[in-house]
Parts: C-alpha cells; sequence; structure tokens
C-alpha cells in the first residue's frame, strides 16, 4: 500500500500550504503583513499543479476506478470526492485570474482575491479531511493485495510528490518555504 | 516521501556493521533507563528510532555520545569500545548529533557556526550550502538571529560539517510549521539517500519517517520492542498503534 502512503505524503505537503496561506491571509488582514505577489503567486501556483496536475489525476484514473469496482458502497463518497476535484481546478483558476486582476490593479482587487483564497483554503481542508477520514479507511479495509499492487505501480510511477516530474514543484515548495514569514515558514 | 535506492558518495554501497550495541544498560545517576538493548547499524545505513515519549530514546542517543550514564553491554562503533571515549572523542571518531536543543552558538555568524568546527570531507561549506540554500542566504547573520527552522537548518549543517560517519537527529522537527517540517523531511531524505553516511532519527511522526529508514527500532519503558525494517513496521497499523498510538500519523 505504497500508494497510501504517497496520498499522505502529497496530503501533508498540500496543507501544510494551504495553512500557511491561511496565515498570510490572517496576517494581512490584520494588517501585520502587506501582500506580497511573487509569494501568493508561488502559493498559488503550487495549489493550482500539484493537486489539479499530480495528485487528483492519480487518484480518479486509479484509486477511485478500482475503488469503485470493489467497494460498491463507496460510489457516493467516490461522486463526491470526483465533483470536489472539478470544482478545485475551477476554484485554482479563478483565483489565478483573481491574483493576477491584483497584481494589475493593486489594492482594492484584494478583497476578491482573499475571499477566493479563504474559500478555497477551508475546501480543500474539508476534501482532505474527507479522504483521510473516509475514503481510505475503505480502501484499506475492500481492497486486495491485487488492487494495490496495481494502484501502487501507477502511484509509484510519479511516487515524490515533492518534485514532479522534473523536480519543479521540489523547488517551487522550497521558495515558498523561503519566502513564507517565520514562524510557518523561514522568511523574514 | 518514499524510499529508493541508496547511493553512496563514494560511488559503492557499503555493509559494513558501523554501530553495534548489544545488551546495553544505561541511564543518568543511579536511574537505569535503557534495559538489554541490541541493535546494529550498517555503514551508510538509517534507522528510525520510535517510541512514546519518555520511553529511551533521547537517553539511548545520549549514551552514545556519551552524555549519558553507561552501565554495561557492548557499545561498538567502527570496531572500537565506545565506552571507553570521551564525549569529544566519540565527535572525532564520526560520530555528529543534533539534540534537541540545538545547542548552536549565538554570537557567532551563521557561515562561522558551520567552519567552526569543520573537519576534512566530503562534507564543506559549498555542499552544506547546496543542501541548505537559506544558509547561504543568512551567512552573515548571527545565530540568535534565526528563526526556529533555520536554526534547526543550521544545527544539521553544523554536524555535518564535521562529516560524521554517523549522524543522530534526535526530534529535528519538533516545534516547527508543518510547512517547515516537509521541508526538513525532504533534505533528511536526500541525506539518507545519498549523504553516504550513518542516520539515527528519532521521531514522534513513525509514519513519515518509515518511509526514509531502512531500519526500525521501537522502544518502549526502555527495552526494545521491535527491532527490524522499517517497511514491514509501517505496512502493520495495529503494531504501530499499538505501540505509538496517534504519535505513529
Amino acid at each position: 500500500m505504497k500508494a497510501i502512503d504517497i496520498i499522505h505524503s502529497e496530503h501533508r505537503a498540500l496543507a501544510a500550504v494551504l495553512q500557511a496561506l491561511r496565515f498570510l491571509l490572517d496576517e494581512i488582514g490584520a494588517g501585520r503583513l502587506t501582500p506580497d505577489p511573487e509569494l501568493l503567486g508561488y502559493m498559488i501556483e503550487y495549489i493550482t499543479q500539484v493537486p489539479d496536475k499530480l495528485h487528483h489525476p492519480k487518484e480518479d484514473e486509479v484509486l477511485f476506478r478500482i475503488l469503485r469496482e470493489r467497494v460498491p458502497e463507496a460510489a457516493g463518497l467516490i461522486d463526491k470526492l470526483q465533483a470536489d476535484h472539478v470544482e478545485g481546478a475551477r476554484h485554482t483558476g479563478q483565483l489565478e485570474t483573481a491574483l493576477a486582476r491584483y497584481r494589475s490593479e493593486g489594492g482594492p482587487a484584494f478583497a476578491a482575491f482573499e475571499t477566493l483564497a479563504r474559500g478555497y483554503v477551508d475546501a480543500m481542508t474539508r476534501h482532505i479531511r474527507l479522504e483521510e477520514a473516509e475514503l481510505l479507511p475503505l480502501a484499506r479495509k475492500g481492497l486486495s493485495a491485487t488492487d494495490w499492487a496495481e494502484i501502487d505501480a501507477a502511484f509509484e510511477a510519479n511516487r515524490d510528490p515533492w518534485s514532479g516530474p522534473t523536480g519543479e514543484y521540489r523547488a517551487l515548495y522550497s521558495r515558498i518555504v523561503n519566502l513564507v514569514p517565520a514562524p510557518y515558514g523561514l522568511g523574514g | 516521501m518514499t524510499r529508493r535506492s541508496r547511493k553512496s558518495i563514494w560511488g559503492k554501497r557499503s555493509v559494513t556493521e558501523l554501530l553495534k550495541v548489544d545488551k546495553l544498560w544505561a541511564g543518568y545517576g543511579d536511574a537505569v533507563v535503557l534495559e538489554d538493548i541490541s541493535f546494529t547499524l550498517e555503514e551508510g545505513g538509517s534507522l528510525a528510532l520510535l517510541g512514546r515519549n519518555g520511553m529511551g530514546k533521547t537517553t539511548l542517543l545520549s549514551t552514545l555520545m556519551g552524555a549519558a550514564r553507561y552501565r554495561s553491554g557492548t557499545l561498538e562503533f567502527a570496531g572500537k569500545n565506545l565506552a571507553v571515549v570521551s564525549p569529544h572523542g566519540r565527535a572525532h571518531l564520526g560520530l555528529g548529533w543534533v539534540p534537541q536543543e540545538r545547542d548552536i552558538f549565538p554570537s557567532l555568524t551563521v557561515e562561522e557556526n558551520l567552519t567552526v568546527v569543520a573537519c576534512p570531507g566530503p562534507w564543506n561549506l559549498e555542499r552544506i550550502y547546496d543542501m541548505f540554500p537559506r544558509l547561504k542566504e543568512r551567512r552573515a547573520n548571527m545565530g540568535n538571529q534565526l528563526s526556529g527552522g533555520e536554526q534547526q537548518m543550521l544545527a544539521m549543517g553544523r554536524a555535518l560539517m564535521l562529516n560524521p560517519r554517523l549522524l543522530l537527529l534526535d526530534e529535528p522537527m519538533e516545534g516547527l510549521a508543518p510547512l517547515i517540517v516537509q521541508e526538513l523531511f525532504a533534505i533528511i531524505q536526500r541525506l539518507t539517500e545519498e549523504g553516504g553516511m550513518g542516520v539515527i532519527l528519532v521521531e514522534q511522526h513513525a509514519r513519515q519517517i518509515l518511509p526514509l529508514t531502512r531500519r526500525a527500532l521501537v522502544l518502549e519503558r526502555g527495552r526494545a520492542v521491535y527491532n527490524g525494517d522499517s517497511e514491514t513496521l509501517l505496512r502493520d497499523r495495529a503494531l504501530l498503534d499499538s505501540w505509538l498510538g496517534v504519535a505513529s500519523h
């Protein structure tokens, strides 16, 4: 069940970025930080690229497909999670647009970005919790060793959530860590 | 993060026994904390040292470094009897320790902290800065001007500058935000895969470190209750939960 380790690991990385984004929004809202478009851009790039391009396709194409076949009672949950994936991709597209607008128009456009970003953080956090609390236990219980061999092989084809296909996500994550102010990151 | 095949920086894998602990009893003063502990670590090997709080993990590292009271048993490092070597001598033998307290020099710059302890070997400033780019950016800052995450990176970098054959990391993620924790896990993964040195890693979050290590030792009330490969332990949820509880997640 190496696939489950990979899912946990990707969830932890994504949750860490979401938590840091929430921290930034709170600090900006409290007037202790000013928005840094470069950092926000990296964070939006991460939460756009990693879930939509790396994490969710593996779940949709392999884990969910096999789980749907083997555990019929999981269908409702899988439907909900797949709808989340679609909605998440739409949401990140809106975030990119809102950030671009803030970059070009400045201050007043930040409120719209902030509202969208907070909504995304809340929705993705709920989604991760749902997968951890309900989906993965169902998968552990309902799938056979043969099923896991197929799922593991698919997940291990791109098993390092930090690197991405050419190492780009690893570098992106490090840039975020270096820019987010302490104590959540290493930035000043 | 999952384990890949390990490559030594010297280009070949070694199976030489680096550390041998056999029937070790140790503690502090008259108090015995560790009872009858036995395990081995090969050159370049990695070990997850697990257990709930107060089970003896830090005491075991302290005993290896000569900071706790050795009472009896075998304690061999690279074929030498560690029990008769001073703490200072153990560092020279090749034991590098990153304690929980980090113990960096607050009144020295980052670069001075690194170079003051440097020993010859593959780990030099250039390689440390490659592993921790943030330290290069902060090389002129004093130790007390660093954030917690930066201090942890400096503590790890300083231990590496000793060019140890065995690196002991005592809960390096303690007190750090998840964003930094994930970054440090990725760095530790690089160390275990390409560092060419042995690594013993104490951590609360077993499921995060077991994929990074080859071997695991679980302590319960000062005794070893598991000594085997990490993969087997990682796959046994019941065992993990019974020994480590929520800390295993």
